[in-house]
């Protein structure tokens, strides 16, 4: 077949001695910066991006994308350890990761991210090879009214992520939304919710509002407990730092759902890894056996997000690399950075440069394997900084979070907004509201806004088009079934009460 | 230069033997010059920012070191905020864009001005083309436009924000024809070619270097350039003028500015830094790769530059019928 002869070539420019050392080179450095929070693929790309110039072309694209895929593996990290999402995309994990952290269930939630994202980022690879051409075409007949589809199916998660309460859990998604709209009103050029400060008028970034209210809410409801903060439990053994089979078997399902759907989801222009972890993990708890342990720590529901997370790096490949067009921040910089070395990417970009190409894939694979072999052993390494005693740790949390907020605008408005959020997570916790689904509020708001307001822009108004359309109407339609979930399972309460009282 | 350097300067001036006067005149960086940009990192300013410095670097113009600093926010407001705040900083300057002339002009919470900030130079003018798919009935823009006049408001482009470059264009040929169209916006350049290819838009305004590859594929279809002369890439495309089409050509502009109150010896030392940069090779060839025009132009040319513009700008926003702050 064709693809294997190309592959095979691929793997011949990859093994190349200078190429291994480039593609060890990226995903080491992906690997720290996932690791750190704040700095992110996009801002290290771009900012060795000059020293790439003297660098072979091909050696220069396989470092990038190691750098761009390796970041994700290390995003879960301080997710799991310390409730700190490493990268936007890593939110997803804190649910559960770090809940398995607590009971002293770090080591195997640290391995079945790393597993997860191996098997996905392969997986990932593999649909870039074979399938990308007729994806990245299918990718295009979605439009407007489908991402607006795709953003309801996600926001309709929420009732998936509720805790004891929907009503506090849609209270929470509203202020989401709210925190979305905020910044400049890109139809109309005027501000929202400024209040004034020009700081704001491009909204509230991602990350200050996650780490505020994940990592600094649980910081300052921890410190509230005096004499009762205990250590948290680090079993011995590297047997216990580990997952074991049946953590694995958990997962089977889920390294398959986040495969899939980080590659379909990063393959969007217009979604994103956060959006792909957020729905995987929606998917996982929707069909689970065991759908209320969900936040309490299972291992899948830290499989799905990362694999999700993972899977998408190739999936936002594909409209890159097959159409030259950039489906995200870190995507935009790599195709900016081909034609600062003199590439033309664009639809022809694989048809003229074929070694480039399939060398990046190959190299993709190797790079994979070089980051589970990487990582594995680092687990007991970062297990380790939970013996840390509380007065310890929670300014170590505290010092990573300022430090990873600052770097990403380097001003300190973001800083104290950074504290508010971390308030409100502290408040958000003792009045008992999930934090969650203020995250999926703000993750979905921007993107369901607009794609809302291009659809009716695109019909002249007429509401008709959300429907009209099969895929918009499907997703729709499963949306609605979501939301109605809830009322069904009270339904069915009733039913059975009422039987149980006829008897 | 910083005051505390003065008294040493002072002193190794005197011992050497230098003219004080001379020595005024003879501005040299001492220490490694921050390069503002507002966008953050892989952003068009940035990409710019970090090229020159490489440059610099590469062919000798500048002794020190370049860094780049992100100061990203408000549209750029935060970055001309940085600047304006950096009074009589000489080792400071940033990398300004169409943004900086609209954004103060539409925004209340951007405070600064091009006015308040010392300008350079300018250094690239940006050209456009006008694009349809591929399969599009549209021939040319007049095609577009007798579409536009005979269905109002159906006819779709795809497109950045408002007061954007290609929201300019559409106003000014709004105006010169009475045709009307819907402009959509889409915050991602990726976003607005999928929009276009997936056929759910009509028309788009893109810039020519990258259009290049989707036209040599046969996706797109160029059928006006928004330039004053044609470019090498697309010799057989009409320039609006030629097209029939009477509106003043909208570039996109990129120069360099620096803190307000800085030494006119330090201006002119910046001058012709970026002269000598913009006259070597490795500059040609980025302006040609990225097809690009050289717009250079010195301090006091730009000055003036920079009030008719900003009043031409001002004049399409409020035709546009946006609120103009200032």
């Amino acid at each position: 077949m064709d693809v294997i002869g190309h592959l095979y070539q691929g793997f011949a420019v990859a093994l190349e001695p200078a190429n291994l050392f480039w593609c060890f080179v990226g995903v080491f450095l992906g690997t720290i910066i996932g690791v750190l929070p704040g700095l992110g693929p996009a801002a290290t790309i771009a900012m060795l991006l000059p020293l790439t110039f003297q660098m072979n072309t091909t050696s220069a694209i396989i470092m990038l994308a190691g750098i761009y895929y390796g970041s994700k593996y290390g995003g879960s990290t301080t997710s799991i350890l310390l409730n700190v999402p490493g990268e936007s995309a890593s939110v997803v994990t804190c649910f559960d990761g770090y809940q398995m952290a607590k009971q002293g269930r770090a080591g195997p939630a640290l391995g079945i991210a790393a597993i997860a994202s191996f098997v996905a980022g392969t997986v990932g690879v593999v649909a870039l090879m074979l399938v990308a051409p007729p994806v990245a075409r299918l990718a295009l007949s979605f439009s407007s009214p489908e991402y607006f589809a795709l953003m309801c199916l996600g926001l309709a998660m929420v009732v998936l992520l509720a805790g004891a309460s929907l009503l506090k859990a849609l209270l929470a998604m509203l202020v989401g939304l709210w925190i979305a709209g905020m910044g400049t009103d890109l139809f109309t050029s005027t501000s929202r919710f400024t209040f004034g400060h020009a700081e704001l008028l491009d909204g509230i970034d991602f990350v200050v509002v996650a780490i505020g209210v994940f990592a600094l809410g649980e910081v300052l409801a921890n410190m509230e407990m005096r004499g009762g903060a205990r250590m948290l439990p680090v079993p011995k053994g590297l047997r216990n730092l580990l997952p074991t089979w049946q953590d694995l078997k958990d997962c089977r399902f889920a390294f398959l759902n986040g495969s899939v759907i980080g590659f379909l989801i990063g393959v969007l222009p217009g979604a994103g890894s956060t959006i792909a972890s957020f729905i995987s993990y929606g998917v996982e708890k929707a069909v689970s056996k065991r759908p209320e342990k969900f936040g309490t720590g299972v291992p899948e529901g830290v499989a799905a997000p990362e694999g999700a997370n993972n899977s998408e790096t190739g999936g936002a490949l594909v409209p890159m690399l097959t159409l030259g067009i950039p489906g995200s921040g870190t995507t935009a910089i790599l195709l900016a950075a081909l034609i600062l070395w003199g590439l033309k990417p664009g639809p022809l970009m694989i048809q003229d440069n074929p070694s480039l190409f399939w060398g990046l894939v190959a190299s993709m694979y190797i790079g994979n394997v070089m980051l589970l072999v990487l990582n594995l052993p680092l687990i007991p390494l970062f297990a380790q900084i939970l013996r840390l005693p509380a007065y310890a740790l929670y300014p170590v949390i505290f010092g990573i979070s300022l430090v990873g907020v600052y770097s990403v605008s380097g001003s300190l408005f973001d800083v104290w907004m950074l504290a508010a959020f971390g308030l409100l997570g502290y408040a958000m916790r003792r009045l008992d509201y999930p934090a969650a689904p203020l995250i999926l509020g703000l993750v979905l708001g921007d993107a369901m806004e607009r794609a809302l307001r291009q659809s009716l822009m695109m019909s002249q108004g007429e509401l008709s088009i959300l429907v009209a359309r099969p895929v918009s109407a499907t997703m729709l339609f499963l949306a609605v079934l979501l939301l109605a979930t809830p009322l069904f399972k009270k339904a069915n309460a009733l039913r059975v009460k009422a039987i149980e009282q006829a008897d | 230069m910083k005051i505390r350097n003065f008294p040493i300067l002072l002193a190794l001036a005197v011992m050497a033997g230098i003219p004080l006067a001379a020595w005024a005149q003879g501005f040299k960086p001492a220490k490694p010059i921050e390069f503002v940009v507002h966008t953050g990192p892989g952003g068009g300013a940035d990409v710019l920012a970090r090229f020159i410095a490489n440059a610099m670097e590469k062919e000798k113009v500048l002794p020190v070191r370049m860094q780049v600093n992100n100061k990203t926010g408000g549209g750029g407001a935060t970055a001309m905020a940085y600047l304006a705040e950096k009074q009589g900083e000489t080792h400071t300057i940033a990398a300004y864009t169409g943004i900086w002339f609209t954004n103060p002009i539409m925004r209340a919470e951007a405070k600064h001005t091009m006015k308040d900030l010392t300008p350079v130079v300018r250094l690239v003018l940006e050209p456009a083309v006008i694009v349809v798919k591929n399969d599009s009935p549209h021939k040319s823009l007049r095609d577009f436009i007798e579409a536009a006049k005979q269905n109002p408001g159906q006819m779709k482009q795809s497109a950045g924000s408002i007061g954007a470059r290609d929201w300019v264009v559409r106003q000014l040929l709004m105006k010169n024809t009475g045709a009307n169209w819907a402009y959509i916006s889409f915050p991602g350049g990726g976003e607005r070619i999928a929009a276009l290819l997936g056929g759910h838009v009509n028309m788009m305004v893109i810039e020519p270097q990258e259009a290049g590859e989707h036209i040599r594929a046969g996706n797109m279809r160029v059928i006006a350039q928004i330039s004053d002369r044609r470019l090498a890439a697309f010799p057989d495309v009409p320039t609006l003028k030629e097209a029939g089409f009477d509106v003043p050509t909208v570039p996109q502009v990129r120069g360099i500015v620096a803190p307000p109150g800085i030494p006119r010896e330090v201006v002119t030392y910046w001058e012709d830094v970026f002269a000598k940069l913009t006259q070597t090779p490795t500059w040609k060839k980025y302006l040609e790769d990225n097809l690009f025009e050289d717009g250079f132009m010195r301090s006091a040319e730009l000055n003036k530059f920079i009030d008719v513009f900003s009043d031409t700008t001002r004049g399409i926003l409020k035709d546009g019928g946006i609120k103009v702050v200032r």
